[in-house]
Protein backbone atom coordinates (compact mmCIF):
# COMPACT_ATOMS: atom_id res chain seq x y z
CA UNK A 1 0.00 0.00 0.00
CA UNK A 2 1.40 3.21 -0.49
CA UNK A 3 1.42 6.57 1.84
CA UNK A 4 -0.99 9.06 -0.05
CA UNK A 5 -0.31 11.33 3.05
CA UNK A 6 3.27 11.42 2.58
CA UNK A 7 3.10 11.66 -1.49
CA UNK A 8 0.56 14.32 -1.24
CA UNK A 9 2.96 16.20 1.17
CA UNK A 10 0.69 16.92 4.04
CA UNK A 11 0.77 15.60 7.74
CA UNK A 12 -1.70 12.66 8.23
CA UNK A 13 -4.08 14.00 10.59
CA UNK A 14 -4.95 17.23 8.32
CA UNK A 15 -8.56 18.34 7.76
CA UNK A 16 -10.39 17.77 5.13
CA UNK A 17 -9.59 21.52 3.20
CA UNK A 18 -6.21 20.97 3.74
CA UNK A 19 -6.19 17.43 2.22
CA UNK A 20 -9.06 18.68 -0.92
CA UNK A 21 -6.23 21.66 -1.45
CA UNK A 22 -3.39 19.22 -1.67
CA UNK A 23 -5.52 17.03 -3.83
CA UNK A 24 -6.10 19.66 -6.03
CA UNK A 25 -2.75 21.07 -6.18
CA UNK A 26 -1.05 17.55 -7.54
CA UNK A 27 -0.19 16.98 -10.54
CA UNK A 28 -0.09 13.11 -10.77
CA UNK A 29 -3.54 12.64 -12.60
CA UNK A 30 -3.55 8.63 -10.92
CA UNK A 31 -2.17 9.71 -7.60
CA UNK A 32 -5.17 12.63 -7.53
CA UNK A 33 -7.74 9.54 -8.54
CA UNK A 34 -6.61 7.00 -5.78
CA UNK A 35 -6.15 10.38 -3.04
CA UNK A 36 -10.16 11.42 -4.37
CA UNK A 37 -11.60 7.97 -3.91
CA UNK A 38 -9.80 7.11 -0.81
CA UNK A 39 -9.26 10.57 1.50
CA UNK A 40 -12.28 12.19 0.58
CA UNK A 41 -14.90 9.99 1.67
CA UNK A 42 -14.73 9.81 5.57
CA UNK A 43 -15.99 6.19 5.55
CA UNK A 44 -13.00 5.25 3.22
CA UNK A 45 -10.60 7.22 4.75
CA UNK A 46 -11.34 6.06 8.57
CA UNK A 47 -10.79 2.53 6.90
CA UNK A 48 -7.50 4.06 5.41
CA UNK A 49 -6.31 5.57 8.16
CA UNK A 50 -6.28 2.50 10.25
CA UNK A 51 -4.56 0.46 8.10
CA UNK A 52 -2.17 3.49 7.36
CA UNK A 53 -1.75 3.69 11.42
CA UNK A 54 -0.79 -0.04 11.78
CA UNK A 55 1.50 -0.36 8.95
CA UNK A 56 3.30 2.76 10.15
CA UNK A 57 3.47 0.75 13.56
CA UNK A 58 5.65 -2.40 11.76
CA UNK A 59 7.72 0.35 9.40
CA UNK A 60 8.63 1.39 12.91
CA UNK A 61 8.79 -1.99 14.62
CA UNK A 62 10.48 -3.47 11.33
CA UNK A 63 13.20 -0.66 11.52
CA UNK A 64 13.65 -0.87 15.69
CA UNK A 65 14.37 -5.19 14.55
CA UNK A 66 16.73 -4.75 12.04
CA UNK A 67 13.64 -6.10 9.41
CA UNK A 68 13.73 -3.27 6.98
CA UNK A 69 15.27 -5.60 4.49
CA UNK A 70 13.04 -8.07 4.82
CA UNK A 71 12.18 -10.33 2.05
CA UNK A 72 8.19 -9.65 2.86
CA UNK A 73 8.94 -5.81 3.01
CA UNK A 74 11.50 -4.47 0.57
CA UNK A 75 10.20 -5.41 -2.30
CA UNK A 76 6.70 -5.39 -1.26
CA UNK A 77 3.74 -1.96 -1.73
CA UNK A 78 4.47 -1.46 1.61
CA UNK A 79 7.93 0.25 0.80
CA UNK A 80 6.35 3.44 1.60
CA UNK A 81 6.30 2.87 5.22
CA UNK A 82 10.03 1.77 5.75
CA UNK A 83 11.41 3.98 8.89
CA UNK A 84 15.12 4.80 8.70
CA UNK A 85 17.03 2.22 10.73
CA UNK A 86 16.57 3.16 14.52
CA UNK A 87 20.07 2.96 16.03
CA UNK A 88 18.57 2.92 20.16
CA UNK A 89 19.00 -0.79 20.41
CA UNK A 90 17.16 -3.94 22.02
CA UNK A 91 14.30 -3.61 23.93
CA UNK A 92 15.10 -7.12 25.55
CA UNK A 93 19.02 -6.20 26.24
CA UNK A 94 17.22 -2.40 27.99
CA UNK A 95 15.15 -4.31 29.58
CA UNK A 96 17.99 -6.92 31.09
CA UNK A 97 20.52 -4.02 31.84
CA UNK A 98 17.55 -2.42 34.21
CA UNK A 99 16.83 -5.73 35.89
CA UNK A 100 20.41 -6.02 36.59
CA UNK A 101 20.50 -2.13 37.61
CA UNK A 102 17.94 -2.89 40.14
CA UNK A 103 19.29 -5.90 41.62
CA UNK A 104 22.63 -4.08 42.04
CA UNK A 105 20.42 -1.43 43.87
CA UNK A 106 18.93 -4.12 45.57
CA UNK A 107 22.41 -5.70 46.57
CA UNK A 108 23.82 -1.78 47.72
CA UNK A 109 20.75 -1.87 49.83
CA UNK A 110 20.96 -4.61 51.90
CA UNK A 111 24.47 -4.12 52.03
CA UNK A 112 24.13 -0.61 52.95
CA UNK A 113 21.67 -1.79 55.78
CA UNK A 114 23.61 -3.80 57.22
CA UNK A 115 26.71 -1.57 57.44
CA UNK A 116 24.43 1.26 58.78
CA UNK A 117 22.90 -1.58 61.45
CA UNK A 118 26.30 -2.11 62.81
CA UNK A 119 27.22 1.11 62.95
CA UNK A 120 23.96 2.33 64.59
CA UNK A 121 24.30 -0.50 67.26
CA UNK A 122 27.78 0.87 67.77
CA UNK A 123 26.93 4.36 68.38
CA UNK A 124 23.82 3.46 70.45
CA UNK A 125 26.50 0.64 72.77
CA UNK A 126 29.34 4.31 72.87
CA UNK A 127 26.53 6.03 74.10
CA UNK A 128 25.17 3.78 76.56
CA UNK A 129 28.76 3.28 77.46
CA UNK A 130 29.21 6.73 77.99
CA UNK A 131 26.48 7.29 80.15
CA UNK A 132 26.94 4.45 82.66
CA UNK A 133 30.59 6.18 82.77
CA UNK A 134 28.74 9.04 83.86
CA UNK A 135 26.83 7.52 86.25
CA UNK A 136 29.06 5.38 88.05
CA UNK A 137 31.69 8.69 88.06
CA UNK A 138 28.95 11.30 88.89
CA UNK B 1 19.39 5.14 44.64
CA UNK B 2 17.16 4.93 41.57
CA UNK B 3 14.57 2.95 41.21
CA UNK B 4 14.14 1.04 38.28
CA UNK B 5 10.31 1.01 37.22
CA UNK B 6 8.29 -1.58 34.51
CA UNK B 7 5.95 -1.23 32.26
CA UNK B 8 3.31 -3.93 32.82
CA UNK B 9 4.27 -6.14 30.29
CA UNK B 10 7.86 -6.37 31.46
CA UNK B 11 6.29 -7.15 34.99
CA UNK B 12 4.23 -9.67 33.30
CA UNK B 13 7.28 -11.02 31.19
CA UNK B 14 9.24 -11.19 34.10
CA UNK B 15 6.77 -12.94 36.54
CA UNK B 16 5.68 -15.02 33.56
CA UNK B 17 6.67 -19.29 33.45
CA UNK B 18 7.88 -19.34 30.20
CA UNK B 19 8.88 -16.02 28.72
CA UNK B 20 8.37 -17.35 24.85
CA UNK B 21 5.17 -17.81 25.62
CA UNK B 22 4.27 -14.58 26.99
CA UNK B 23 5.47 -12.84 23.97
CA UNK B 24 4.02 -15.03 21.50
CA UNK B 25 0.48 -14.77 23.18
CA UNK B 26 1.06 -11.02 23.02
CA UNK B 27 1.51 -11.38 19.20
CA UNK B 28 -1.24 -13.66 18.81
CA UNK B 29 -2.92 -10.67 20.68
CA UNK B 30 -1.72 -8.27 18.37
CA UNK B 31 -3.05 -10.33 15.43
CA UNK B 32 -6.54 -11.19 16.67
CA UNK B 33 -7.12 -6.90 17.60
CA UNK B 34 -5.74 -6.03 13.59
CA UNK B 35 -8.42 -9.08 12.92
CA UNK B 36 -11.53 -6.71 13.71
CA UNK B 37 -13.26 -6.07 17.42
CA UNK B 38 -12.46 -8.64 19.83
CA UNK B 39 -15.44 -10.49 21.59
CA UNK B 40 -16.33 -13.26 23.60
CA UNK B 41 -15.98 -15.85 20.49
CA UNK B 42 -12.49 -14.20 19.40
CA UNK B 43 -11.25 -14.54 22.94
CA UNK B 44 -12.16 -18.20 22.99
CA UNK B 45 -10.40 -19.38 19.95
CA UNK B 46 -7.31 -17.60 21.03
CA UNK B 47 -7.95 -19.33 24.58
CA UNK B 48 -8.79 -22.76 22.36
CA UNK B 49 -5.28 -22.35 20.35
CA UNK B 50 -3.08 -21.95 23.03
CA UNK B 51 -4.01 -23.90 25.85
CA UNK B 52 -0.38 -25.80 25.31
CA UNK B 53 0.94 -22.41 26.83
CA UNK B 54 2.62 -22.93 30.11
CA UNK B 55 2.82 -18.87 30.88
CA UNK B 56 0.67 -19.45 33.78
CA UNK B 57 -0.81 -15.73 34.20
CA UNK B 58 -4.37 -13.63 32.71
CA UNK B 59 -5.20 -13.34 29.69
CA UNK B 60 -7.11 -9.89 29.72
CA UNK B 61 -3.95 -8.11 30.88
CA UNK B 62 -2.23 -9.33 27.83
CA UNK B 63 -5.55 -8.64 25.57
CA UNK B 64 -5.22 -4.94 27.05
CA UNK B 65 -1.93 -4.36 26.12
CA UNK B 66 -2.23 -6.08 22.48
CA UNK B 67 -5.57 -3.89 22.21
CA UNK B 68 -3.69 -0.42 23.42
CA UNK B 69 -1.17 -1.23 20.22
CA UNK B 70 1.75 -0.73 22.71
CA UNK B 71 4.33 -0.69 20.17
CA UNK B 72 6.85 -0.94 22.94
CA UNK B 73 5.49 -4.55 24.37
CA UNK B 74 5.29 -5.52 20.75
CA UNK B 75 8.69 -4.99 20.19
CA UNK B 76 9.87 -6.56 22.71
CA UNK B 77 7.67 -9.94 22.73
CA UNK B 78 9.07 -9.83 19.25
CA UNK B 79 12.76 -9.89 20.51
CA UNK B 80 12.12 -12.21 23.23
CA UNK B 81 10.23 -14.50 20.27
CA UNK B 82 13.16 -13.91 18.34
CA UNK B 83 15.54 -15.23 20.52
CA UNK B 84 13.72 -17.83 22.45
CA UNK B 85 11.26 -19.41 19.70
CA UNK B 86 13.37 -22.81 17.66
CA UNK B 87 11.82 -22.04 14.29
CA UNK B 88 8.84 -20.01 13.61
CA UNK B 89 6.53 -22.86 12.30
CA UNK B 90 4.76 -23.61 15.18
CA UNK B 91 4.06 -19.80 15.84
CA UNK B 92 2.95 -18.73 12.68
CA UNK B 93 0.57 -21.57 12.34
CA UNK B 94 -0.96 -20.36 15.49
CA UNK B 95 -1.19 -17.02 14.09
CA UNK B 96 -2.26 -18.32 10.58
CA UNK B 97 -5.07 -19.96 12.01
CA UNK B 98 -6.39 -16.99 14.42
CA UNK B 99 -6.17 -14.40 11.45
CA UNK B 100 -7.56 -16.83 8.42
CA UNK B 101 -9.32 -19.22 10.06
CA UNK B 102 -12.78 -17.47 9.21
CA UNK B 103 -12.24 -16.32 6.24
CA UNK B 104 -9.61 -14.14 4.40
CA UNK B 105 -7.32 -12.29 6.84
CA UNK B 106 -7.88 -8.50 7.07
CA UNK B 107 -5.90 -6.29 5.33
CA UNK B 108 -3.79 -5.02 8.19
CA UNK B 109 -3.07 -8.86 9.43
CA UNK B 110 -2.07 -9.49 5.86
CA UNK B 111 1.06 -7.27 7.03
CA UNK B 112 1.47 -8.09 10.06
CA UNK B 113 1.67 -11.93 8.94
CA UNK B 114 4.44 -10.54 7.04
CA UNK B 115 6.53 -9.00 9.28
CA UNK B 116 5.89 -12.20 11.80
CA UNK B 117 7.58 -14.46 8.73
CA UNK B 118 10.04 -12.06 8.46
CA UNK B 119 10.76 -11.58 12.36
CA UNK B 120 11.16 -15.90 12.58
CA UNK B 121 13.41 -15.88 8.99
CA UNK B 122 10.66 -17.36 6.99
CA UNK B 123 11.28 -16.72 3.38
CA UNK B 124 8.06 -15.91 0.97
CA UNK B 125 7.19 -19.17 -0.40
CA UNK B 126 7.90 -21.33 2.39
CA UNK B 127 5.33 -18.58 4.28
CA UNK B 128 3.08 -19.64 1.39
CA UNK B 129 3.22 -23.06 1.60
CA UNK B 130 2.43 -22.81 5.21
CA UNK B 131 -0.17 -20.76 4.96
CA UNK B 132 -1.87 -22.63 2.49
CA UNK B 133 -1.38 -26.36 4.55
CA UNK B 134 -2.95 -24.11 7.37
CA UNK B 135 -6.03 -22.15 6.16
CA UNK B 136 -6.65 -24.48 3.05
CA UNK B 137 -6.53 -21.20 0.84
CA UNK B 138 -3.66 -19.98 -1.38
CA UNK B 139 -2.30 -16.71 0.29
CA UNK B 140 -2.97 -13.74 -1.40
CA UNK B 141 -1.53 -10.39 -1.98
CA UNK B 142 -2.96 -8.03 0.36
CA UNK B 143 -5.37 -5.74 -0.83
CA UNK B 144 -4.28 -1.96 -1.62
CA UNK B 145 -6.74 0.80 0.05
CA UNK B 146 -4.59 3.18 -1.85
CA UNK B 147 -6.05 2.55 -5.02
CA UNK B 148 -9.08 3.70 -6.80
CA UNK B 149 -9.52 -0.09 -7.99
CA UNK B 150 -9.76 -1.49 -4.41
CA UNK B 151 -12.80 1.43 -3.65
CA UNK B 152 -14.75 0.50 -7.21
CA UNK B 153 -16.94 -2.41 -6.02
CA UNK B 154 -18.33 0.43 -3.49
CA UNK B 155 -18.43 3.08 -5.80
CA UNK B 156 -20.55 1.20 -8.32
CA UNK B 157 -22.95 -0.15 -5.52
CA UNK B 158 -23.95 3.28 -4.95
CA UNK B 159 -24.04 4.07 -8.29
CA UNK B 160 -26.09 0.84 -9.00
CA UNK B 161 -28.24 1.56 -5.94
CA UNK B 162 -28.87 5.20 -7.30
CA UNK B 163 -29.88 3.97 -10.38
CA UNK B 164 -32.38 1.46 -9.30
CA UNK B 165 -34.01 5.08 -7.19
CA UNK B 166 -34.19 6.57 -10.23
CA UNK B 167 -35.84 4.01 -12.11
CA UNK B 168 -38.24 3.98 -9.39
CA UNK B 169 -38.77 8.05 -9.79
CA UNK B 170 -39.27 7.16 -13.30
CA UNK B 171 -41.90 4.49 -12.77
CA UNK B 172 -43.74 6.62 -9.94
CA UNK B 173 -43.92 9.38 -12.81
CA UNK B 174 -45.38 7.06 -15.45
CA UNK B 175 -47.96 5.76 -13.74
CA UNK B 176 -48.70 9.15 -12.42
CA UNK B 177 -49.15 10.35 -15.89
CA UNK B 178 -51.32 7.14 -17.38
CA UNK B 179 -53.67 7.76 -14.46
CA UNK B 180 -53.38 12.10 -15.38
CA UNK B 181 -54.44 10.57 -19.27
CA UNK B 182 -56.57 8.51 -18.33
CA UNK B 183 -58.27 11.11 -16.41
CA UNK B 184 -58.42 13.27 -19.29
CA UNK B 185 -59.40 10.74 -21.81
CA UNK B 186 -62.78 10.00 -19.89
CA UNK B 187 -62.89 13.17 -19.55
CA UNK B 188 -63.11 13.55 -23.58
CA UNK B 189 -62.31 17.41 -23.44
CA UNK B 190 -59.30 16.95 -25.59
CA UNK B 191 -58.71 20.53 -27.83
CA UNK B 192 -56.34 20.48 -30.47
CA UNK B 193 -54.28 22.94 -28.92
CA UNK B 194 -53.56 20.49 -26.00
CA UNK B 195 -52.69 17.79 -28.51
CA UNK B 196 -50.24 20.23 -30.68
CA UNK B 197 -48.43 21.01 -26.69
CA UNK B 198 -48.55 17.38 -26.00
CA UNK B 199 -46.73 16.85 -29.36
CA UNK B 200 -44.27 19.69 -28.70
CA UNK B 201 -43.22 18.07 -25.32
CA UNK B 202 -42.37 14.89 -26.99
CA UNK B 203 -40.38 16.49 -29.29
CA UNK B 204 -38.34 18.03 -26.79
CA UNK B 205 -38.08 14.91 -24.81
CA UNK B 206 -36.62 13.14 -28.24
CA UNK B 207 -34.42 16.01 -28.46
CA UNK B 208 -33.23 15.59 -24.77
CA UNK B 209 -32.78 12.04 -25.35
CA UNK B 210 -30.58 12.30 -28.48
CA UNK B 211 -28.57 14.70 -26.47
CA UNK B 212 -28.02 12.39 -23.33
CA UNK B 213 -26.97 10.17 -25.42
CA UNK B 214 -24.34 11.88 -27.85
CA UNK B 215 -22.89 13.54 -24.22
CA UNK B 216 -22.87 9.42 -22.92
CA UNK B 217 -20.74 8.73 -26.20
CA UNK B 218 -18.48 11.54 -25.64
CA UNK B 219 -17.98 10.96 -22.16
CA UNK B 220 -17.05 7.23 -22.68
CA UNK B 221 -14.51 7.99 -25.21
CA UNK B 222 -13.04 10.63 -23.18
CA UNK B 223 -12.81 8.00 -20.21
CA UNK B 224 -11.30 5.51 -22.46
CA UNK B 225 -8.97 7.93 -23.73
CA UNK B 226 -7.83 8.75 -19.60
CA UNK B 227 -7.28 4.56 -19.70
CA UNK B 228 -5.02 4.61 -22.33
CA UNK B 229 -2.82 7.96 -21.45
CA UNK B 230 -2.63 5.99 -17.73
CA UNK B 231 -1.44 3.04 -18.89
CA UNK B 232 1.01 5.02 -20.67
CA UNK B 233 2.04 6.69 -17.86
CA UNK B 234 2.24 3.86 -15.69
CA UNK B 235 4.36 2.03 -18.02
CA UNK B 236 6.64 5.12 -18.48
CA UNK B 237 6.89 5.53 -14.56
CA UNK B 238 8.05 1.63 -14.64
CA UNK B 239 11.34 2.54 -16.48
CA UNK B 240 11.51 5.60 -14.22
CA UNK B 241 11.81 5.77 -10.41
CA UNK B 242 12.29 9.28 -8.68
CA UNK B 243 15.38 9.34 -6.88
CA UNK B 244 14.56 10.57 -3.10
CA UNK B 245 17.53 12.86 -2.60
CA UNK B 246 19.40 11.06 -5.53
CA UNK B 247 21.76 8.02 -5.30
CA UNK B 248 23.89 9.36 -2.46
CA UNK B 249 20.46 9.91 -0.76
CA UNK B 250 19.27 6.33 -1.55
CA UNK B 251 22.32 4.61 -0.09
CA UNK B 252 22.58 6.18 2.79
CA UNK B 253 18.78 5.11 3.39
CA UNK B 254 20.06 1.57 2.96
CA UNK B 255 21.85 2.31 5.63
CA UNK B 256 19.63 3.91 7.66
CA UNK B 257 21.35 7.11 7.12
CA UNK B 258 20.09 10.50 6.98
CA UNK B 259 22.03 13.16 4.99
CA UNK B 260 25.11 14.44 6.13
CA UNK B 261 26.81 11.43 7.94
CA UNK B 262 30.07 11.36 8.92
CA UNK B 263 32.66 8.52 7.01
CA UNK B 264 32.54 7.33 10.39
CA UNK B 265 29.11 6.77 11.01
CA UNK B 266 28.35 5.02 7.64
CA UNK B 267 31.28 2.72 8.73
CA UNK B 268 29.93 2.31 12.28
CA UNK B 269 26.32 1.28 10.19
CA UNK B 270 27.85 -0.33 7.88
CA UNK B 271 29.71 -2.73 10.30
CA UNK B 272 26.06 -3.20 12.14
CA UNK B 273 24.47 -4.15 9.28
CA UNK B 274 26.43 -6.73 7.81
CA UNK B 275 27.00 -8.27 10.75
CA UNK B 276 23.70 -8.47 11.09
CA UNK B 277 22.49 -9.56 7.26
CA UNK B 278 25.64 -11.37 6.14
CA UNK B 279 24.74 -14.87 4.69
CA UNK B 280 27.02 -16.74 6.79
CA UNK B 281 25.11 -16.30 9.61
CA UNK B 282 21.88 -17.91 7.86
CA UNK B 283 23.91 -21.34 6.85
CA UNK B 284 21.69 -23.53 8.80
CA UNK B 285 18.53 -21.99 8.12
CA UNK B 286 18.68 -23.60 4.32
CA UNK B 287 19.31 -22.21 0.83
CA UNK B 288 16.50 -19.89 0.17
CA UNK B 289 17.15 -18.00 3.51
CA UNK B 290 20.86 -17.13 2.53
CA UNK B 291 20.15 -16.35 -1.02
CA UNK B 292 17.52 -13.51 0.21
CA UNK B 293 20.65 -12.56 3.36
CA UNK B 294 23.00 -12.47 0.60
CA UNK B 295 21.14 -9.92 -1.81
CA UNK B 296 20.15 -7.60 1.46
CA UNK B 297 24.08 -8.39 2.25
CA UNK B 298 25.07 -7.20 -1.66
CA UNK B 299 22.38 -3.89 -1.44
CA UNK B 300 24.64 -3.11 1.84
CA UNK B 301 27.99 -3.80 0.50
CA UNK B 302 27.18 -1.69 -2.52
CA UNK B 303 25.67 1.36 -0.50
CA UNK B 304 28.62 1.51 1.89
CA UNK B 305 31.15 1.20 -1.21
CA UNK B 306 29.55 4.06 -3.14
CA UNK B 307 29.42 6.40 -0.18
CA UNK B 308 32.95 5.53 0.69
CA UNK B 309 33.78 6.55 -2.70
CA UNK B 310 31.75 9.65 -2.93
CA UNK B 311 31.56 11.16 1.08
CA UNK B 312 35.00 12.56 2.31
Amino acid sequence: MRDLYRRLGVPPDSDGETLSRAIAACEHRTLRRDAEAVLVEAEHRREYDALHATLGDIGRLRSRLGLTHGAHWRDGLADDFSAPADLAGSHHEALMRRLSQAALAHDRWRRGRALGLGLGLFLLGLLAGAATCHWLLG
Amino acid sequence: MSIARFTPFERLLLTSRHQADTAALLLLGWVLVNQGPVGEDQRARLVSLTRDFRHGHDLAPLLEIAAAQDLDAIQLAAEVLQREARGGYPFLRLAIALAAGQGEPSPANHHVLRFLADLLGVPPQEFAALYEATSQRPLQEPADPSRHAYWQPRFEERARREEARRQAEEQERQREEESRKREEGRQQRETRGEQQRRESRDNDRRREEQQRQREEQRRRESRDNDRRREEQQRQERQHYQPPPGGRQGRALQVLGLSDGASRQEIRRAYRRLAQAHHPDRFHAEGEAVMASASRRFQRIKQAYDYLMREVS
